[in-house]
């Protein structure tokens, strides 16, 4: 769906928040707690398309409320948003997904995020029905942005600014049995976190990070069609059946998750990336076959007979 | 969508409720070939099919009265039919946003949804209902949320909570099943639940399924079909009830198959609720007569070739034994052997008038 | 093999755990019972000693009854912290009751570690009446809610810590096989 940036605020130098909005105001689809939505962005060689948890929770139809930090290395969708983006622009932006709902039989949650890692948990906190503790760390100079972001005065959400103050087997070992613990930020950040919950017996059930593991998008490839003789390129992100429809083909399809084993094509020379539950690992290893709904090329080019 | 609404039909006792030459050319016929094994047969449910039955998200039809009274009394001899397990209240009310505006889109005629805020207005004309309550508030209905609506939708439902790289089935709407109980299943994982089922676990289809729903996006459901065999338009076959509706079985016979015997299919839709993450499972039945599906030309010749080379541990299953041979003699006579088309569709835009067998 | 159908693994210390509780419903563990050196807190239940005062030895408890033991449970977990495990050992009904309790008190799957000792007999709920018959050991099972003939499935339910029983001679009332002692 195309929304417009109804507003933006810079919350600091590297922070902003945006306010996105359907043109005739209608209602937007629910984000739950932890979902995100993926923007489209343009970029000076090439699109972008970024996932950015959407904070304002589920409560919100009317806009979505997403907060970018701009990376230090973008080329791409945080420079964009943060130097040319303006209100009143238009983003492609994609149904909110989850991959990162808290527990529903969670009596408690832990909540641990680091930096722009906050986000997800800003919609946490705003429909949480069971108690939570959530501790944030952020640099000195972006304790204002983080701050403004939450509620004032809540013993249950604690600011850190110092990475030392902020022991996590003390914290972890005292929780309650009923308990789930959730970390969003840096790398070295989460590791911590899971290593130490891990030392101290937590399951990996009550451990929960978000994971983009159903993305199926991967690098541009080029697939030749020997019955049709057409060649059609791939791009990053479509599917290999998007590709051939769009080419005017009509191959095999049902549900298009890598499930059915419908979309089955045969491989003549090329090796695929597998991302189907479909095939066997026995067929996997034998390279001679791709489920065109979720499959891609871990060559440039494949031969398919169809 | 005009509906012809029937106003008065039983589904137990006399058996009142009649196909309509509508409803019958609208049956969701499961069979697209002359054989039948277990797949994972889902498939994106959009508005459309190959009969009237794919055209709106939740599909109502002339059985709507007598189907939402028919729940109504089974809840009222055994209200455990009805459970949510506590941590799916949003689920709950994902699922009555979902039913409620769906219906009003489809069915604008009879179902008016109105909202300010939290505030909502909900106009349900066929059976007479008008409620102001607010989104979120339990205590604004009569009844929970789940129940509330689910009372108001022809099908069965069930709430899916997904944890710990599986789907838990918390919660449930069932009165019209095909001999399987809410109240024992309640609780229970993705391969638990279908734990009784022959064939299809070796064959890997749960596996399969499991890990695609697990990934079911928001705003793309998909549906399947699934079907059996039941005597009478009886729509409760629960366990708890088998001890009325089993005899039944017994008493089929060359005489009585065509009229007693009903191909039962389920048109079961799967969708991913936004705020609890649940997946929402529909499972809509449908009932139809031998002597009405054998109008169609095509369905009477496809589903007795289905029946008679039957697997036999999926025959058993969905316990067939005592009446599948009468039903192939019966279907037989319809089967002239020619080749016919793959597909679900009818075929036929009228009904053809059967006076043999 | 139904899917339904609970595994059972013989007790093995889960050495992710930081602390251990033992629950049986037996007198003292079973011989299989291979302890491992790490302190252990140990329920046990002896049944023919109700005159005597329930022995609490360090962290060795014996209960007077399944009952008391299971009632004592939720308070036992109440406070504690992640980081326990739970180990269950003794007949179906008993492992899936402590696993019940142990979810309630906010442990999960990966936490709770049930195996299964001593009798097959076997919980069975009634389809028809939900009536709960315990300490089945035949196939066919008279329901002593509704009178029913159950025949005694496989299906199970962890949430009853129950096999479903349905009418045996439902298509055919009266034909009821002779039943066989099965689950002893």
């Amino acid at each position: 769906m195309k929304l417009r940036i109804e507003a933006i605020s810079v919350l600091s130098p590297t922070i902003r928040r945006f306010i996105l909005a359907a043109d005739d105001g209608a209602p937007l689809p629910v984000a739950g707690a932890g979902a995100h939505v993926m923007v489209s962005l343009p970029g000076e060689t090439r699109s972008w398309r970024n996932a950015y948890s959407v904070v304002s929770g589920p409560g919100m139809r009317d806009h979505y409320e997403i907060v970018v930090r701009r990376s230090q290395q973008s080329r791409g969708g945080s420079a964009f948003l943060h130097e040319r983006a303006v209100a009143g622009d238009r983003l492609e932006v994609g149904l909110p997904q989850n991959f990162f709902a808290p527990s529903r039989i969670a009596g408690r949650h832990l909540l641990l995020s680091g930096g722009i890692g906050i986000t997800p948990f800003l919609s946490y906190i705003r429909t949480l029905h069971t108690p939570f503790e959530l501790h944030h760390c952020c640099k000195r100079e972006d304790t204002p942005a983080f701050a403004g972001l939450l509620p004032s005065g809540a013993t249950n959400i604690v600011l850190h600014t110092n990475r030392e103050e902020l022991n996590f087997r003390t914290l972890l070992a005292a929780q309650k049995l009923d308990t789930h613990l959730y970390c969003c930020g840096p790398e070295d950040f989460m590791n911590d976190a899971f290593g130490a919950a891990r030392h101290l017996g937590w399951p990996e059930a009550k451990i929960h990070r978000e994971s983009f593991g159903g993305v199926v998008s991967g690098a541009f490839f080029t697939v030749h069609l020997k019955k049709s003789g057409l060649t059609v390129q791939v791009r990053q992100e479509e599917t290999l059946l998007d590709a051939l429809e769009a080419a005017g083909l009509e191959p095999p399809s049902l549900c298009r998750g890598g499930a059915c084993g419908e979309c089955e094509l045969p491989v003549l020379a090329g090796i695929p990336a597998h991302h189907d539950h479909y095939l066997s690992d026995s067929r996997r290893a034998k390279n001679d076959a791709i489920m065109t709904c979720v499959s891609r090329a871990h060559t440039s080019e494949l031969v398919l007979d169809f | 969508m005009n509906l012809n609404l029937k106003p008065d039909e039983t589904f137990r006792g006399d058996f009142s409720t009649r196909n309509s030459d509508t409803a019958i050319l609208r049956f969701p016929f499961p069979f697209h070939d002359d054989k039948y094994m277990y797949a994972v047969n889902l498939e994106p449910h959009v508005r459309g099919g190959p009969t009237a039955a794919y055209d709106a998200i939740f599909d109502l039809d002339e059985h709507y009265i007598g189907e939402c009274r028919d729940r109504a009394l089974t809840l009222a001899e055994d209200p455990l039919r009805c459970q949510v397990l506590p941590h799916m209240i949003e689920a709950e009310w994902d699922t009555l946003e979902l039913l409620m505006e769906s219906l009003a889109f489809d069915y604008p005629e009879h179902f008016t949804l109105t909202k300010s805020g939290t505030d909502r207005h909900w106009v349900n004309r066929p059976l007479g209902l008008d409620r102001n309550f607010t989104f979120g508030d339990a205590s604004s209905l009569p009844l929970p949320p789940f129940e509330y609506i689910t009372r108001q939708v022809q099908g069965d439902f069930t709430l899916h909570d997904q944890r710990e790289n599986t789907l838990f089935m918390d919660g449930g709407m069932v009165t019209s099943q095909a001999d399987w109980s809410l109240n024992f299943d309640l609780g229970m994982t993705f391969h638990e639940w279908h734990g009784p089922v022959p064939v299809a676990h070796e064959l890997g289809v749960f596996d399969r399924a499991l890990a695609y729903l697990m990934r079911l996006p928001y705003g793309k459901p998909v549906r399947r079909l699934n079907w059996t065999l039941t005597v009478h338009p009886r729509l409760d076959t629960s366990p708890e009830t088998y001890p009325i509706w089993g005899p039944d079985k017994a008493t089929i016979t060359p005489a009585n198959v065509g009229a007693h015997m009903c191909l039962r299919v389920e048109l079961q839709t799967l969708t991913r609720l936004p705020r609890s993450n649940a997946i929402l499972f529909g499972i809509r039945g449908y009932l139809i007569r031998l002597d009405e599906l054998v109008r169609v030309k095509k369905w009477a010749m496809r589903l007795h070739r289905v029946l008679r080379d039957l697997h036999p541990g999926i025959a058993e299953y969905k316990g067939t034994s005592r009446y599948r041979q009468t039903i192939v003699d019966y279907l037989g006579a319809f089967d002239d052997g020619s080749i016919i088309s793959p597909g679900t569709g009818s075929e036929q835009a009228s009904l053809r008038e059967v006076t043999t067998a | 093999m139904i899917k339904s159908r609970p595994l059972y693994r013989p007790f093995t210390l889960d050495v992710s755990g930081r602390a251990h509780l033992v629950v049986t419903d037996q007198p003292e563990l079973p011989e299989m019972v291979d302890l491992p050196s790490v302190d252990l807190e140990i329920f046990t239940v002896q049944t023919v000693s109700s005159e005597i005062e329930a022995p609490v030895d360090g962290n060795r408890r014996a209960f007077h009854a399944v009952v008391d033991l299971l009632a004592h449970l939720p308070r036992r977990l109440a406070n504690d912290k992640i980081g326990l495990r739970i180990y269950a050992i003794g007949t179906e009904a008993f492992v899936w009751d402590v696993h019940n309790i142990a979810r309630a008190a906010g442990l999960g799957s990966a936490e709770i570690h049930l195996t299964h000792a001593g009798s097959l007999r076997r919980r069975v709920y009634c389809a028809h009446c939900k009536t709960m018959s315990e300490d089945v050991t035949d196939n066919i099972v008279l329901c002593p809610g509704c009178g029913a003939s159950l025949l005694v499935r496989d299906h199970f339910s962890r949430r009853l810590a129950a096999f479903m029983g349905v009418k045996v001679d439902a298509e055919i009332p009266g034909e009821i096989p002779a039943a066989e002692s099965l689950y002893q």
